[in-house]
């Protein structure tokens, strides 16, 4: 199992009043106030997600850029547009024109200053808005048309606001997880002495102490009657059961889930 | 009248000596922020322990300051090279694809900005090219440590 820890800059851009600045504080703190406080120049919050993937677990940790949303305001925004690698592109629903600029001024502003950029369409405030009014529809089939996913949400109830942040995870890591995929490709075993020399080797890797972990392979080894110099797939699989609930205690319950799911894979797929 | 002469000569030799000793010892950095020039934080350090301070945001924040004041002040990209604050100061030295801010609290920055200019332009000519594609990774940026650890030994003084 490969660990990365991957820093990404994301920039939430619309126009002012369509709630990106409350957006992030649902998204990072869980908190939403009524008050409308127009952003003065920039502000950067975080947040730190998981991702738990077959053969891999990434820390993303997002740097969240709440840029001022008048229009007027072009260098100061482009300067902290600059660098960015993904970006929320918000807009009100119940202002049609605010989603209407999304396509006709922000994303221009978005090609022209970091060029094409994992994005993703939002539509806010879904609570005083129809999931089926014209500006859903506009964001959505403009979204498609620069084939990118779009998301309704509301910052006040929070409703699918994680969904946004997380899907445009995904798509930030997409060249992490491609590069992890072809690295593990290129060294993954064969045969199933190979498959189980590989699982001895990553259980030892993540459990830390060598000498304990050697002693509970053994163990497992012993109890499911796998013969070292003879595996056979049944015994194996059981042994990677009682290895599962090592990393359990060890670990943590999602990780040894997902080492175990990959390790019946490799066992399930090795040549005899 | 000879004694107030002499108390005067004696005072005047302990305030240089005192000067001397001053102007001798080292500017002591608190802490070091590597940075794109888009405010990601490719490393820190820090002499103290702060637990309540969050490095990636205030790399971030001290970006979005600098756009503010070049926005607001010079629009032929003029850079901000020092920010004072209470007992603090703010030196920033910049290169095409590195910016390095060092807080200090010994008052003595100008000492400090040669030597963070020359750890900058050692960065920049090192790793400049691979920060300037830097997917996020900073396992990516490992080696950067060893120039950063001669500009906090003291090792860029001339």
């Amino acid at each position: 199992m490969e660990l990365r820890d991957i820093l990404k800059k994301v920039v939430l851009l619309g126009d002012g009043g369509v709630g990106k600045t409350s957006l992030i504080a649902r998204y990072v703190v869980n908190k939403f106030d009524d008050k409308y406080i127009a952003t003065i120049g920039t502000k950067v919050s975080r947040k730190d997600i998981q991702m738990v993937k077959p053969d891999l677990i990434i820390n993303l940790r997002i740097m969240i850029w709440d840029i001022l949303g008048q229009k007027e305001y072009s260098k100061v925004r482009s300067a902290s547009l600059s660098g960015a690698q993904g970006v929320i592109l918000v807009g009100d629903l119940s202002r049609p024109e605010t989603v209407q600029s999304l396509e006709n001024f922000w994303l221009k502003e978005v090609r022209q200053v970091v060029g094409t950029i994992p994005s993703v369409f939002v539509g806010n405030k879904l609570d005083i808005a129809d999931p089926e009014s014209i500006s859903a529809t506009m964001l959505q089939s403009m979204a498609q048309k620069q084939g990118c996913p779009s998301m309704l949400c509301s910052a006040k109830t929070g409703d699918n606001v994680e969904e946004v942040f997380a899907a445009l995870g995904e798509m930030l890591v997409a060249d992490v997880r491609a590069q992890s995929a072809a690295k593990e490709k290129a060294k993954r075993p064969q045969t199933l002495a190979e498959v189980v020399d590989f699982i001895v080797h990553d259980f030892c890797v993540q459990y830390g102490d060598l000498e304990k972990a050697m002693l509970i392979v053994q163990h497992q080894f012993e109890d499911a009657g796998v013969d070292i110099r003879k595996p056979q797939k049944e015994s194996v699989l059981q042994a990677l059961d009682g290895l599962a609930k090592a990393e359990e205690l060890s670990l943590t319950k999602t990780v040894a889930r997902v080492n175990l799911e990959e390790r019946q894979r490799m066992v399930i797929l090795a040549r005899v | 009248m000879f004694f107030i002469m002499f108390a005067a000569v004696l005072t005047a030799i302990n305030v240089f000596g005192l000067f001397m000793v001053w102007q001798s010892s080292p500017t002591i950095v608190d802490e070091v922020f590597l940075m794109t020039t888009n405010g990601m934080l490719l490393k820190h350090y820090t002499r103290r322990l702060r637990p309540d301070q969050d490095e990636d945001i205030l790399a971030g924040m001290l970006s979005a300051v600098q756009n503010f004041i070049r926005d607001s002040f010079d629009e032929a990209g003029g850079k901000l090279n020092e920010i004072r604050f209470e007992n603090y100061d703010i030196v920033i030295s910049h290169s095409k694809n590195v910016v390095i801010a060092a807080i200090i609290s010994t008052k003595k920055p100008e000492r400090l900005r040669t030597q963070l200019e020359s750890a900058t332009n050692d960065i920049e000519q090192q790793f400049g090219e691979r920060i300037s594609h830097w997917n996020g990774d900073r396992a990516e940026l490992g080696e950067v440590d060893v120039l950063m650890k001669k500009f906090l030994a003291g090792k860029y003084r001339h």
